[in-house]
């Protein structure tokens, strides 16, 4: 065999073999990925109540989620979770990972300990607090002695679920502030405190600066995960009181699995996927411009 | 350095890091103690009173609610997943690592691009879609989305295998391996760190799923734990013992598993950055 052709061949069994290795996952990726997408799209010019047949009514949908207010209201009551989640949990977050990074006795422990409600399924969390907010014989009503709604009052519930949901993400920020921190070089810091720099002087100016990148990715990964926040909701006020925690991801489930207005739902799922597609995008943008810094 | 300063300002973070731990604590044990405490002494006492004698008595309830198939259901959901993403996962990630073909990089970005799409958004068609096959309220139904490998796990397996010395395959290639065979006995030892954080965060989001069950699934026959306990919670509103035992039932088996599997796994969840 000439060494042409064995290149040839064992080009050809290499392509062969990478597609053969690629097969099982470029089927998942395409079935359970792609094509959602396609279909979400196509649905939501379809009018279906889960059973009858599906019936074209081609941009009739849209109108109608655009000009009704429920979602509106929704998309609203979000960007107030996002508005109240994201910048406490963040700054709880880099609070925690600043006492963690002194590196004393039991840190470890601590750190471990931060993140267990994290890994805890967000639902049996929900269930739990909502247990321990009950009016009646709630933990925290028996602690006060007073009777509080704190999950069906208006004015309370979201900055409930709100609370309930930074308990159990702050652990996980805190690890990627921690992470930031320790990457610091010491002698940056050793050099600010030769030059008699004070604790707050050196977290100010150098800590904070440094973490930029960390920052970002904690409120841009924040901000996405917050806007799919679906368990927490359910199992705590289902969306009430009269909408006042119905966040986006709620809505879309209650519009398709409640409401059996299919259609309406697709319609809400694509707006979501083009407000998260934008977030990360401008997160991947940023990040290409300020990915290092220059410490001369 | 214990300079009189430095003491107090330590004693005030391990005072600032207690109350962090107490605040993260406090809620599991409450729901805890109530798990053990019986439906009458939590009516007729304070709902805080120590369980006195402690009972069993709901989480035999549990069992009679048929938390027991949906623990076996929830497991089996999450060993089936688990393989089969780890699996399809590493032969993907070798291939787009490790072989050279036409058409590779593009594939690439189109998986990397899946990156972007958020469960929320796909949980409708792909109910119409299950539907349309004949696979609503089934096993496969719960499995069959995220069997077949996940991109972001893909992804990192890529950078980690990119890593491994070339010269380390090339000489079991001398041997005579074949290409399975480098997968198994040189690639996977070399990655066994990146490897268990894959696997710990499939099994936690997979153990912890909610919104896919519940729509796709419907009755006891594959019901799996997070379904049953908001069933539960839902049907037996204010019977906060059973209740407590059933999200006690749902997080134990997790935390368990994640402060066996010890304190490095907290680092690298940084690294992938996941949920």
């Amino acid at each position: 065999m000439a060494f042409n052709d064995w290149v040839k061949l064992r080009r050809a069994r290499q392509t062969a073999l990478g597609y053969a290795l690629l097969a099982p996952s470029l089927f998942g990726v395409v079935a359970f990925l792609l094509l959602p997408m396609l279909v979400v799209a196509w649905l939501s010019l379809q009018r279906w109540d889960l059973l009858a047949p599906i019936e074209y009514v081609g941009l009739s949908n849209w109108r109608s989620v655009l000009t009704d207010s429920s979602f509106g209201t929704s998309l609203v009551v979000t960007v107030l979770f996002i508005a109240m989640v994201v910048p406490v949990q963040t700054v709880l977050g880099l609070f925690a990972a600043a006492m963690l990074a002194r590196g004393l006795p039991g840190s470890g422990a601590f750190r471990t300990l931060y993140v267990l409600p994290w890994i805890c399924s967000p639902l049996a969390i929900a269930v739990l607090w909502r247990w321990i907010l009950a009016p009646t014989d709630g933990a925290v009503g028996t602690v006060l002695g007073q009777r509080i709604e704190w999950l069906t009052d208006p004015d309370l519930a979201l900055p409930v679920v709100s609370a309930v949901t930074v308990w159990t993400n702050v652990g996980y920020v805190t690890l990627f502030f921690l992470a930031g921190i320790l990457a610091i070089p010491a002698d940056v810091q050793n050099a600010a405190r030769t030059d008699g720099a004070t604790a707050w002087q050196r977290f100010r100016h150098i800590t904070l600066p440094m973490l930029r990148p960390t920052l970002f990715f904690v409120l841009v990964t924040g901000i996405v995960s917050a806007a799919q926040v679906f368990d927490t909701v359910y199992a705590l006020t289902g969306g009430g009181p009269r909408g006042r925690t119905d966040l986006v991801a709620h809505r879309i489930y209650a519009e398709a699995f409640g409401a059996a207005a299919v259609g309406r739902a697709a319609v809400m799922a694509v707006v979501l996927f083009v407000l998260l597609v934008g977030v990360t995008l401008a997160q991947h943008f940023y990040f290409r411009r300020r990915i290092s810094y220059d410490l001369t | 350095m214990t300079s009189p300063s430095r003491t107090i300002s330590s004693a005030g973070v391990y005072l600032g890091l207690a109350v962090g731990a107490v605040i993260t604590l406090v809620p599991f044990g409450l729901g805890l103690l109530t798990s053990f405490t019986s439906a009458r002494q939590f009516s007729t006492e304070s709902p805080l009173s120590l369980p006195t004698p402690p009972t069993l008595a709901n989480y035999t309830g549990l069992a009679d609610a048929g938390f027991g198939r949906a623990l076996v259901v929830t497991a089996l959901m999450t060993a089936v997943i688990l393989l089969g993403q780890l699996v399809f996962s590493v032969l993907a990630a070798y291939a787009f690592a490790r072989l050279e073909f036409p058409g590779r990089d593009a594939l690439f970005w189109v998986y990397v691009a899946t990156l972007m799409v958020p469960a929320t958004v796909t949980v409708v068609p792909l109910y119409l879609m299950m539907a349309e096959v004949g696979l609503r309220n089934t096993f496969w139904a719960l499995v069959l989305p995220f069997m077949f490998g996940s991109p972001y796990a893909i992804f990192l397996l890529r950078e980690y295998f990119r890593t491994i010395p070339a010269d380390l395959i090339r000489a079991a290639r001398v041997d005579g391996a074949s290409t399975l065979d480098v997968i198994v006995h040189v690639v996977l030892p070399a990655s066994r760190p990146i490897l268990v954080t894959l696997a710990l965060i499939t099994v936690v989001s997979q153990w912890n799923n909610f919104m896919w069950p519940l729509v796709i699934t419907s009755g006891s026959d594959w019901r799996v734990l997070t379904v049953a306990t908001a069933g539960l919670q839902s049907r037996y509103d204010g019977q906060w013992t059973l209740v407590m035992a059933a999200t006690t039932v749902a997080i134990v088996p997790l935390i368990v598993a994640f402060v066996a599997l010890g304190r490095h796994i907290v680092s690298s969840i940084v690294v992938t950055g996941i949920k």
